[in-house]
């Protein structure tokens, strides 16, 4: 093939000197830090790597970063990291995508391209998906919503590894660890193998989520739309992408082919975002160009450069006009308008409990106004306990993380959601403070409770209570036992003022199904 | 490389499972008896193993050499060493059973069972086991000839890793030579209890259940519903599902504790946790005792402990239940304990 491709070059033209070199070199960094995304991710424990270097992936990201400045209004010095990816994007374009991205990486890897066929590809009009969403985060976010960070690619993968793909595979290792050590001689290799892979790389405890089906849904559905066109996420959804082909628009270094083209139309062909216009003389638009370089290798004439041209770039049929922006300007306004109507806002759900400290910063504890849905605390929580939501706070709160104290509790002696979280919408506290922090108020319902109800001596709730001075006390009283005796029992009662909601009590109470004691959210309004 | 056609892939596949699952029905067949009863714990044969220490004069070659031959051995039920280290109090409680080695044969395999219930706290706060209790026995049971001594605890509070780290345990078992081990859910096997009257199944750990050696050290302290926490209940972190226990807790234990016959109780009361036990978390709650109680009788042990929180051996269910059962002594008029004063 090179043979053909140096007959066919004339001598005129200057020869290229690199071509397939780029795309190797690229495809080199995609998956190094790709790699580097899921060491980061298996390393997000509370006894893994700090969490101000495993989160760094997430306070990258530009979109994620400025929309959380917008609705917290609050600057963050550790979020000005994303100034790097903008500022290397006014430079190089939207190479964050070409390059660096994980899930774009994750799209080239599962790129489906066997099943495409000679599939048309969809409209050109569909990339304005992608503008459109970034408009609806950031006027969102300007009102201290962010829902839809949801549909960030870094959160989206993050999300997908951290609660269905490692649950997952976690599980399936447990089945065969289970399996082979039943088998005699393997024994001792299961048992090392166990110490070598727990806690290190998975967990020690199996992970349970909610809605797991649901988000490894989501997860495969951007994988599968791979079938309609080459990166049809990045190309018509990404609301990064969208940002990033913003700036790119006026960016330094910029595709351009250089005459004599005979238009043999190999390089649109390669083009895995479909930008190169063989009407408009095989030109690119800079806003889709993800500087992947797989154009330069195919054309037989070596007139593809990209080289620096300062300048704005040409105006596209799918831009998004004016009056466009607006119309979704106030449809986001509208749509913020109804979360506001919400019958969870008048009443907040009883058990709408957060990790510790977040009702007390965020201002709407509904939409969680500073929360940018990446589930880094989901990951570092060591009891389980940190879910995603899907509608428990209406749809303003899907993604955020909620407490469900029968999946796991608060532990006494960890503070790693606070730790993690690149935006403090946990706040850091330290772990004097995370002890006294009041994430909720536990109840007994005595209709259930065993000591109660059963008149059976049960004090689960009081043993496990980790507080010092114990916020269960537990006071004598005569009741009748099954057989007509009166017995001294003890019965458990809350201390109030002193509980703080850790919901370990409901964790491990005894009673089948719904706990005999309940954490409640702390404080709620009261409309008059 | 030549490539791997998919139909060979499958073949080799069911080759796999084919001998895996062969392997398997041969085990259970008998050709391995062996690893079959490894396999499939049998708790009643172990008992006698557990109970009975390994004979005099074995014993007197494995002595430690700082033993002092001159005095004689004793015959108490229980040691009770008072005043000084904690590593000082445990050796000089066990030399008055004749040392380490009367209990530790030569190449044993060693499981000491301390109490790490929670990972909240430090060892000052008297929640879990004394450090330098562990790493005193760690050493003297390598001193005696240990092949291996594997240390292990489930923590209801917080994760096993966090735990042996913030106990100290950790640190003193590792120095010592000994190995602080994870307790994956695999390694728990279903076992009946044939003697319990109440509790007659459970999901045992089974490295606890093959040990040649159980050390049970248990810290002395106070419990909700249980009043103490000491050596019978300390057996509850070798099971799978404690949940099925927290009802009728003191015949349980009970029941728990004809499964599990440790060799040896050493009962940490360097420091006890008066009440807001078991997690504790206050010094307020904590008194320096400066005790360690030695017995091969785990009930007669518990029983003597129990004094020192002011009660009586009668105030604590599971050792009445024991008691009936016949699982030791707990009349602590017929129990002979020697007190040892440093």
């Amino acid at each position: 093939m090179s043979t053909y491709k140096r007959m066919d070059t004339p001598n005129k033209v200057k020869a290229n000197k690199p071509r397939r070199e780029w795309s190797i070199a690229r495809r080199v960094v995609q998956y190094v830090s790709l790699v580097i995304f899921i060491v980061f991710f298996v390393m997000t424990q509370r006894d893994g790597w700090p969490p101000a270097l495993v989160n760094l992936p997430m306070r990258l990201d530009p979109l994620v970063m400025i929309a959380n400045l917008f609705a917290s209004r609050t600057f963050l010095a550790t979020s000005s990291i994303a100034l790097i990816t903008l500022i290397l994007t006014l430079i190089f374009g939207r190479a964050w995508c070409g390059w660096i991205c994980p899930l774009g990486t994750t799209l080239d890897i599962v790129s489906l391209d066997r099943t495409r066929g000679k599939r048309p590809p969809p409209p050109e009009g569909w990339r304005k998906i992608k503008y459109a969403l970034l408009v609806v985060i950031l006027t969102a976010a300007l009102f201290s919503n962010l829902t839809l960070l949801a549909l960030d690619p870094l959160t989206i993968l993050f999300r997908s590894l951290n609660v269905s793909i490692l649950p997952a595979l976690n599980q399936m290792v447990r089945v065969i660890e289970q399996v082979l050590y039943q088998i005699p001689g393997l024994r001792n290799a299961v048992a090392s193998f166990d110490m070598w892979v727990r806690p290190n790389i998975l967990p020690t405890e199996p992970l349970y989520f909610k809605d797991v089906i649901f988000f490894a849904a989501v997860f495969a559905g951007i994988l599968l739309l791979n079938i309609f066109a080459p990166r049809f996420w990045c190309r018509y959804i990404c609301p990064l992408g969208g940002m990033l082909g913003l700036v790119s628009r006026v960016a330094f270094f910029r595709r351009e082919v250089s005459e004599p083209c005979r238009g043999c139309t190999l390089c649109t062909r390669a083009c895995p975002t479909g930008t190169i216009n063989p009407q408009k003389n095989f030109a690119s638009d800079p806003a889709e160009c993800t500087m992947c370089m797989e154009c330069l290798e195919p054309c037989p004439r070596s007139l593809i450069r990209f080289k620096k041209d300062v300048s704005l770039a040409e105006p596209q049929g799918y831009d998004v006009s004016r009056r466009e922006a607006l119309v979704t300007f106030g449809a986001t306004i509208a749509a913020l308008a109804l979360f506001k109507v919400s019958n969870l806002v008048k009443r907040e759900p009883p058990f709408l409990l957060r990790p510790p400290g977040a009702r007390e910063v965020n201002k709407d504890n509904l939409s969680l106004t500073k929360c940018i849905r990446c589930s880094e605390c989901m990951r570092v929580c060591p009891t389980n306990a940190i879910q995603p939501s899907m509608l428990e706070a209406g749809a303003a709160g899907f993604g955020a993380p909620i407490l469900l104290m029968r999946m796991g509790y608060c532990e006494f002696s960890c503070n790693a959601c606070g730790q993690v979280c690149p935006v403090q919408a946990i706040p850091p506290l330290s772990l004097e403070q995370k002890q006294q922090q009041v994430i909720g108020k536990a109840y007994i319902n005595e209709s259930r409770c065993i000591a109660w109800s059963d008149h059976e001596e049960c004090l689960v709730c009081e043993e496990m209570c980790p507080l010092p001075q114990k916020a269960i006390q537990l006071e004598e009283q005569q009741v009748w036992a099954k057989d007509n005796s009166v017995v001294t029992l003890k019965m458990p009662h809350v201390l109030r003022d002193a509980c703080i909601g850790c919901g370990i009590c409901e964790y491990k109470c005894p009673v089948n199904g719904e706990s005999a004691i309940r954490v409640y959210v702390p404080e709620t309004y009261v409309p008059f | 490389m030549n490539k791997l056609s998919r139909r060979d892939f499958l073949r080799l596949l069911a080759l796999g499972a084919g001998t895996l699952t062969v392997n398997q029905f041969l085990a259970s067949c008998g050709v391995k008896p062996a690893a079959v009863s490894s396999t499939v714990p049998a708790p009643v044969t172990k008992m006698p193993a557990n109970t009975a220490p390994p004979s005099a004069t074995e014993a007197a070659t494995q002595s430690p050499p700082e033993s002092t031959p001159t005095k004689a051995l004793s015959n108490a039920d229980v040691v009770v060493a008072r005043g000084g280290e904690p590593e000082d109090l445990v050796r000089r409680a066990l030399e008055a059973f004749g040392g380490m080695g009367k209990f530790v044969p030569r190449r044993a395999n060693v499981v000491i069972k301390p109490n790490i219930c929670v990972a909240y706290h430090t060892y000052e706060y008297a929640a879990t086991t004394n450090p330098w209790v562990m790493g005193a026995l760690v050493k003297m049971a390598f001193e005696a000839g240990a092949a291996r001594v594997q240390v292990f605890d489930f923590p209801f509070g917080g994760n096993a890793k966090e735990a042996y780290a913030r106990s100290g345990i950790e640190e003193q078992v590792i120095a010592a030579g000994g190995e602080m081990m994870p307790m994956p859910e695999f390694k728990y096997v279903a076992t009946a209890i044939p003697n319990g009257v109440d509790l007659r199944s459970t999901h045992a750990f089974q490295d606890a259940l093959g040990a040649d050696v159980l050390i049970n050290v248990p810290i002395a302290k106070h419990h909700g519903s249980a009043r103490l926490t000491l050596g019978m209940k300390n057996f509850m972190g070798l099971i799978l599902d404690r949940g099925a226990i927290h009802n009728n807790l003191g015949q349980r234990i009970a029941d728990l504790n004809t499964l599990f016959r440790p060799t040896l109780t050493v009962i940490d009361a360097v420091r006890i946790l008066t009440n807001h036990g078991p997690s504790g978390g206050s010094l307020d709650d904590v008194k320096k005792m400066d005790t360690v109680i030695v017995s091969t009788d785990i009930v007669a042990a518990d029983s003597y402990a129990s004094t020192l929180f002011g009660l009586q051996p009668t105030d604590l269910a599971y050792i009445r239940a024991a008691a009936k059962m016949g699982l030791g002594k707990s009349d602590l008029n017929s129990v002979k304990v020697e007190e040892i004063t440093g």
